[in-house]
């Protein structure tokens, strides 16, 4: 790895200034399982790194008033094993425990993950479904956007190189709805992430939220797909089928070592019947 | 076989290595430090074929803390090609380059920064030349030669008379099965240190011969035999990637150039460009009779070799040796080619063409019972070869039956009363078998060297490589047992040609058998001179004297072996030496004929199979592994289970891509390896002990037949539970999907 | 603010001593114990987190120690191989390790052990999925994985009996 310098700022008004300092020369630095790896294969390259694990303001998860919080350097393992997250969002420590292996959740931050935009991951479309949202600051003040507001593109964010994402806030889901998530794959990387919220009264869908991950190019709000389900019949099989051909259709998969667009788009077709249909179950129970 | 009874032999005892590997202590090539070291960086050529125009590395010379850069241009006074049969590999690249990643320079620096810098400043010129990178494209025929031809080697053989047995024939089966490249991710890459002093070359080197690199060294540099040595620590995973020469020349040259000792250690991505298993496409062409006598075979392989031919000559008459199966045909025709092709080089991978030809042949012994209407377990049986049978004309009969030893498997997996149950209408359930026998490559040429000590301990010399087999404990175990002496008293050193005595190599399933064999003789040597001796004390012959635990004793009187040898010499040291020779005309008359043995295969397998993902999950395996008489049987199971597993990963997602001879996915994030996930829910290994082999006890190798049979296990259970038969491997998910969807048409 | 080729101090505990060694900001942990601290146990393969030769535990927890930069340990207490073996208690893990035939080359024997160490330390019970689940980041590439199962599986019901 080339040499870089580290900077350790202790408060956000200090990272973000060095940040601006530093311009195009510089990065967040947090638990660096993509960025050290990407500087190691010379993909990318910076002279500085700013270290945010020295910020103390951006530490922790916490819960209240229906919203989880994590901190920009909470790691996947601390947000796993959170008894706020256990308690109130278990779904989401369960998607947390299947990120990469051990050792990456140890080091790895879910808000550094958000912001390195992999396509081939979990925590972006599984957060989407929950309508996320991530504070950031920059030296012109603070600002909130969407989880869907956020990430664009295949490791590209909506970020200025001023701007730091101090944390991400989950709104838990409604009363009445349950969520699933299903992900497959069989690299090292999920070949796709299926994002399920439902509620369900007198047998049918009320409201419904479908995401995708790893298979489109960022995580995406399958809202066409989700229009059709709105007001359908649970135990009508045509109606989840539907919902799966349109999300298919609407998931710009490309070929790529996971496998061809025609494969994952039928992927997409046979995860979103099962996670709409295990977040009914979850419904039930 | 007598039912002798033994001390240690036949038992798992603890692994001599264990406590060395575990504590961290265990020393391996890049753990070697040696006195004024450089580190050396490659500068690999980005284009899988292309002429070399030129190369400037004076920016690199220039940049402080640069010893050396070697390019073609600095290889003189010496041998500038070596390989294992044909010398066709130059040790930096000349004139062309031939598969992406070929090194055309290397730099040796003070560290490895400086070196990795340095490497980035060598400007080389290329004139890109149109790549071939798969058996397809190479096979054009305005394909671009890689070298003189786009062949590398040709083979085959035949007896009977197959055009006439086919007319007679009832059914005819004709089908192609593709093999992918894979990789054999020993989790050490390539490393060595090289010191090229002027009148000597030392090397400590992760290599699975050391013999065979002393002798490439010494034939490049014009030294004798005498002046290389070649030290080779603990190997972190060999399987056939670190066989014969593969970095140590082009260390040996730059060290050399650089005027100190250099050290070379390879990335994970930069093994991969250095060795792979090839990849084959097989068509078999099968006549049989309606009650499902097999009666002709022709066989049609080709094997891509890659930019050079490393072990591609030995791939290519193994994949035909082992295309033909168990079985006994009248009439056998068989051809094999070797195709250079513009990617990694292709050499030795455990079991040379085994899988390749198994994952053929015993696929389509699936198709033809399916067709003919008859079981495929009895189909096997029918034809399976029996002992005595010259299952391959002019190579050694098979030395015990085949049956019994598959029903030992059929009847632990469970197969005659295995009753079907599918999840649901779209998640099938099925079982599948195969089985084969391999001809070993294991080359009867070893000797060994036993001291035995003052005090009755006992220094075992043996030129095998601890590559992870657990070589070193075999040995201790047939010396202990062979000396009398408990296995604690019993030390091993190992695989440095200045110390130890000559074995040609480790690899082909060889070492028990033949390295196992010259242990055996130099400890009953030593035993023998021991029995003499207390003959002379006691005054009675050697056949009176009984030797056990340590000591001779005649009637009641015991003198202890240590005391032995001091009274020979009189004092209070000494020392008696044993040796081992083993060569074909070995004295128990059992190595003279090739192969030494037959490796047996045979694997059974039950999958679920998701028909709307294509995703099969391998629920049960059952392997075999038949060493005639396990010197430890836990280490002899491990090494089943190790080749069953990498075999699991050749079968279901391991896979090689190149596209324009572009290496698409040389690391560990894009080529999958099998992890805890991939362990089957029952996976056993069934032992085999028949004491059939030429061996030390009755043994024979092990290590390679686990790896033959899972690919056409498994693909046999996904057509039992869907009907569905695949011909190409890896069986990834997608592929399964696809092959599914296409059967519903 | 530390400059590039500048020092800087990474004080921490290591196998329960302290140390006090000047890196580079660049440099991997793995390098700081393998070169500068001469623990050689842990090895670099994959060198991309994916295999776990690399695996130390800090503050109990395994790292890849490949990627994570040697200053993250400033004031941590980093465990290798080397303190495992060394400490009495952990004598009934390596003893599985061993007797269960569970170590071939042993390239990925320290990170295995480290790994095996820390999941039993979070769960001393953990049944034959967990254990698989747990140390799938751990490859192997010898052993295919049964014998260091039922190493994990006996260490940890010889911990129940004591």
């Amino acid at each position: 790895m080339r040499p870089f310098r580290l900077y350790e700022p202790t408060t956000i008004n200090e990272t973000v200034a060095t940040l601006s300092e530093l311009g195009d020369d510089g990065k967040l630095y947090a638990g660096g399982t993509e960025l050290l790896l990407a500087m190691k294969t010379g993909l990318l390259q910076y002279d500085g790194l700013v270290n945010v694990k020295t910020v103390p303001e951006l530490e922790g998860v916490s819960y209240s008033n229906g919203t989880l919080t994590i901190g920009a350097r909470a790691t996947h393992s601390t947000v796993e094993h959170s008894a706020d997250v256990l308690a109130h969002a278990p779904l989401i420590s369960s998607v947390e425990h299947r990120v990469a292996n051990v050792r990456v959740r140890n080091v790895g931050t879910v808000v550094g993950n958000l912001c390195f935009a992999e396509p081939h991951s979990d925590p972006g479309a599984l957060l989407l479904l929950y309508g996320a949202e991530v504070d950031i600051a920059s030296p012109s003040g603070t600002r909130s956007v969407s989880v869907e507001q956020l990430v664009v593109g295949p490791y590209e964010t909506s970020l200025a190189g001023d701007e730091l994402v101090t944390r991400v806030r989950v709104p838990l889901l409604p009363n009445g709805m349950r969520g699933a998530y299903l992900k497959f794959g069989y690299h090292h990387r999920p070949t796709l992430g299926v994002g399920a919220a439902v509620s369900v009264t007198d047998g049918k869908f009320v409201d419904v939220r479908l995401t995708l991950g790893s298979a489109p190019p960022k995580p995406t709000r399958m809202r066409d797909a989700e229009a059709v389900l709105r007001g359908a019949a649970v135990d009508d099989p045509a109606v989840a089928i539907e919902a799966g051909r349109i999300a298919a259709e609407d998931c710009d998969a490309i070929d790529d070592l996971h496998g061809s667009a025609e494969y994952k788009r039928h992927l997409v077709q046979v995860f979103v019947q099962r996670a709409l249909t295990e977040a009914v179950e979850r419904g039930v129970k | 076989m007598t039912q002798q009874k033994f001390n240690t032999v036949g038992q798992s005892v603890r692994r001599i290595d264990s406590y060395d590997k575990i504590s961290g202590r265990a020393v391996y090539s890049v753990d070697v430090v040696v006195p004024g070291m450089a580190y050396a960086k490659l500068v690999p050529s980005p284009l899988p074929h292309a002429l070399i125009k030129s190369i400037d590395a004076s920016k690199a010379r220039a940049l402080p803390g640069v010893y050396a850069v070697l390019t073609a241009a600095e290889l003189v006074n010496m041998e500038t090609h070596y390989g294992s049969d044909k010398k066709d590999r130059p040790i930096v690249a000349m004139n062309k380059v031939r598969f992406q990643g070929e090194p055309v320079a290397a730099v040796a620096a003070v560290d490895l920064a400086t070196a990795e810098a340095a490497a980035e400043l060598v400007e080389v010129e290329y004139e890109a030349l149109s790549a071939a990178s798969d058996l397809t494209s190479a096979l054009l025929p305005d394909a671009e030669p890689i070298h003189d031809s786009n062949y590398c080697h040709e083979y085959g053989y035949e007896w009977g008379d197959v055009d006439a047995a086919f007319a007679g024939c009832d059914r005819i089966f004709e089908d192609t099965f593709v093999f992918p490249m894979v990789y054999h991710y020993a989790m050490e890459p390539h490393t060595c240190v090289v010191s090229y002093e002027h009148d000597r070359i030392r090397t400590w080197t992760s290599a699975q011969h050391p013999f065979l690199v002393r002798a490439e060294l010494a034939r490049i540099f014009g030294m004798q035999l005498d002046q290389v040595q070649v030290v080779v620590p603990y190997v972190g995973g060999g399987y056939g990637s670190k066989s014969y020469t593969k970095i140590e020349p082009l260390v040996a040259a730059l060290s050399r150039e650089a005027g100190r000792p250099v050290r070379l250690a390879q990335s994970v991505e930069e093994s991969m460009k250095t060795v792979r298993r090839h990849a084959a496409r097989a068509t078999i062409r099968t006549g049989v009779m309606n009650d499902g006598t097999f009666v002709a075979r022709e066989c049609l392989s080709y094997v891509d070799t890659g930019g050079y031919t490393d072990n591609g000559v030995r791939v290519t008459e193994r994949i035909s040796d082992r295309i033909v199966g168990p079985y006994i045909f009248d009439n056998v025709r068989v051809k094999s080619y070797g195709i250079y092709t513009n990617s990694t080089p292709a050499g030795s991978f455990r079991s040379i063409g085994g899988p390749q030809a198994s994952w053929a042949c015993e696929s389509q012994t699936d198709i033809i019972a399916e067709a003919l209407g008859i079981d495929p377990i009895q189909l096997r049986l029918k034809n399976l070869a029996k002992k005595g049978d010259e299952v391959r004309r002019g190579k050694r009969p098979l030395e015990g039956d085949l049956a019994p030893k598959l029903q030992m498997v059929l009847d632990k997996f469970g197969w005659d009363t295995y009753v079907r149950e599918d999840p649901s209408p779209t998640v099938k359930r099925g079982i599948g078998f195969a089985c084969n026998v391999t001809n070993s490559g294991a080359s009867p040429t070893s000797t060994s060297l036993v001291r035995f000590h003052a005090d009755g301990s006992s220094t075992v010399y043996i030129g095998t490589t601890e590559i992870g087999q657990g070589s070193r404990s075999v040995m201790a175990q047939i010396a202990a047992e062979e000396l009398r002496i408990p296995l604690a008293s019993i030390k091993v050193i190992g695989s440095d040609t200045d110390a130890v005595p000559y074995d040609r190599s480790t690899g082909s399933s060889r070492s028990t058998t033949l390295m196992g064999l010259a242990v055996h003789d130099a400890a009953v040597d030593v035993r023998e001179q021991l029995l003499e001796i207390a003959a002379k004390h006691f005054e009675t012959f050697a056949d009176q004297i009984e030797a056990a635990d340590g000591k001779a004793t005649f009637k009641g009187e015991s003198m202890t072996f240590g005391a032995l040898v001091r009274e020979m010499f009189g004092g209070s040291g000494g020392e008696l030496m044993g040796r081992g020779y083993v060569t074909q005309n070995h004295a128990s008359g059992r190595l003279t004929q090739d192969p030494v043995f037959w490796e047996v295969s045979i694997g059974a397998a039950e999958v679920e199979v998701d028909e709307d993902t294509g995703t099969v999950k391998l629920l049960r395996y059952v392997s075999a592994s038949d060493p005639g008489k396990a010197i430890n049987p836990k280490q002899v199971e491990g090494q089943d289970e190790g080749a069953a597993m990498q075999a699991i990963g050749h079968s279901m997602f391991e896979e090689m891509l190149f596209e324009d001879g572009q290496f698409l996915n040389p690391n560990l994030v894009d080529y999958r390896v099998p992890t805890f996930e991939d362990l089957p829910g029952e996976f056993e290994t069934v032992l085999i002990e028949f004491g059939d082999g030429p061996g030390p006890y009755g043994s024979k190798g092990v290590g390679e037949g686990g790896i033959v049979c899972v690919a056409p296990a498994i693909a046999n259970a996904i057509f039992n539970a869907t009907g569905v038969r695949l011909r190409e491997l890896p069986l990834t998910p997608e592929r399964v999907w696809r092959a599914i969807e296409k059967s519903k048409q | 603010m530390v400059q590039a080729n500048q020092k800087l101090t990474v004080a921490f505990n290591v196998n329960g001593g302290d140390v006090e060694i000047d890196v580079t900001p660049e440099t991997a942990l793995v390098d700081m114990l393998r070169d500068g601290l001469l623990l050689k146990g842990a090895k670099r393969s994959c060198d991309m987190q994916v295999c776990g030769a690399c695996t130390v535990l800090v503050d109990g927890l395994p790292v890849s120690a490949c990627t994570v930069p040697a200053f993250e340990v400033r004031g941590k207490s980093v465990t290798t191989i080397e303190g495992l073996a060394a400490d009495d208690r952990m004598a009934g893990l390596t003893d599985a390790f061993i007797d269960n035939a569970a170590i071939q080359c042993g390239f990925c024997t320290p990170g295995m052990v480290l790994a095996a160490k820390s999941l039993l330390d979070r769960n001393p019970h953990p049944s034959e999925d967990e254990i698989k689940d747990y140390m799938r980041g751990n490859i192997c590439r010898c052993t295919g994985y049964k014998k260091i199962v039922e190493a994990i599986q006996e260490a940890a019901q010889k911990a129940v009996q004591g």
